[in-house]
């Protein structure tokens, strides 16, 4: 395949969450990082475990885990920092990520399943890999968030 | 040789610097600004100048203490952050509004040269509770939000519930003290 061609093929990230891996588009994703120490507080906002220092800004720690495999991630140094669109603010959060990322081309073949937040499917040596859709993943989270506790406050 | 005094061709740090009131609950460390702090107290001596709520609405207010004839609603430090069950040892009293607030340890007093504002990614009641992070000695805190403890409607509420009681507090606490020291 020729660069110009190659150009047309659109990467994807892949890494690890919890025990599933997962890919997020090439384009929402800005860096892998290191960073020393997770700073947690008390909060309400479902999925954010904390924040972590970079080059003197504040990074929210969005974790997936919750959303992608149902129980929140391991403790880890390494994060991949995306952008979100925040009602027309661009922010960076880091994701913390287990194992190896890899940054792979391909075509993403549309999902025939159920689940909103995977926009499609990557076929990635042999391995499918889910693309995830990461504001639908994290709007289903916190509507199911908002769910529990409700039903908790109902049993209460 | 002897090493020439150079302070004055040093940069000076012209950022503003606010002293902040370091305390913590639970594992959790949190600053206020001490400018809105009016008294730090420790529980044992606040005594008999603490009146029970007759009805509670919020979990985290069961109390109104009465200091220099003023009357606050006392604020659980834990409840009101939804953390697990603390040992209070001090109480902030805020200026500025009728708030006391029990916290397990006050830490220190320090600098505090940067505000940074809450990630908008964070958009639960902590929005209330801040004003924003802090870096203090290669730690991030949060910084409370002093009329965060007790927004306008949970004040509201307790008025409502509880009528003129935090205005009467004043009256009767020093109603009562006379009686004591005359006994």
């Amino acid at each position: 395949m020729s660069a110009e061609n190659n150009n047309l093929v659109p990467s994807f990230v892949v890494f690890q969450v919890g025990t599933r891996r997962i890919a997020l588009r090439r384009e929402e994703v800005a860096e892998l990082i290191a960073s020393p120490q997770l700073f947690a507080f008390p909060h309400t906002t479902p999925m954010i475990s904390g924040v972590v220092l970079r080059r003197g800004r504040i990074l929210p720690v969005l974790d997936l885990g919750p959303a992608v495999c149902g129980a929140p991630s391991r403790s880890t140094r390494f994060f991949l920092v995306v952008e979100r669109n925040i009602s027309g603010a661009i922010e960076k959060c880091a994701i913390p990520v287990q194992g190896a990322c890899e940054l792979v081309s391909g075509i993403m073949f549309p999902h025939t399943d159920i689940v909103d937040f995977v926009v499609g499917r990557l076929d990635f040596n042999g391995e499918q890999v889910d693309v995830l859709d990461l504001e639908k993943a994290i709007a289903m989270n916190a509507a199911n968030y908002d769910e529990r506790i409700l039903a908790t406050e109902v049993l209460s | 040789m002897t090493q020439q005094a150079n302070s004055g061709l040093a940069p000076r740090d012209t950022r503003p610097k606010e002293q902040v009131v370091v305390f913590s609950i639970g594992d959790h460390s949190f600053v206020i600004s001490a400018s809105s702090v009016q008294e730090i107290r420790s529980t044992d001596g606040l005594g008999g100048n603490v009146v029970e709520l007759d009805r509670p609405v919020l979990r985290k207010v069961r109390h109104i203490v009465e200091r220099d004839a003023r009357s606050y609603y006392v604020v659980s430090g834990y409840e009101h952050f939804h953390l697990p069950l603390s040992r209070p040892t001090s109480v902030l009293i805020l200026r500025n509004v009728p708030v006391a607030v029990l916290v397990d340890r006050i830490e220190e007093m320090a600098e505090m040269r940067v505000l940074l504002g809450l990630p908008r990614s964070f958009c639960g009641e902590e929005r209330t509770w801040y004003r924003g992070l802090t870096v203090l000695g290669h730690k991030v805190v949060p910084v409370a939000e002093p009329r965060g403890f007790l927004t306008v409607d949970e004040l509201r509420r307790l008025e409502q519930e509880n009528p003129g009681l935090l205005h009467t507090v004043v009256h009767s606490v020093g109603t009562l003290r006379r009686e004591r020291e005359r006994a």
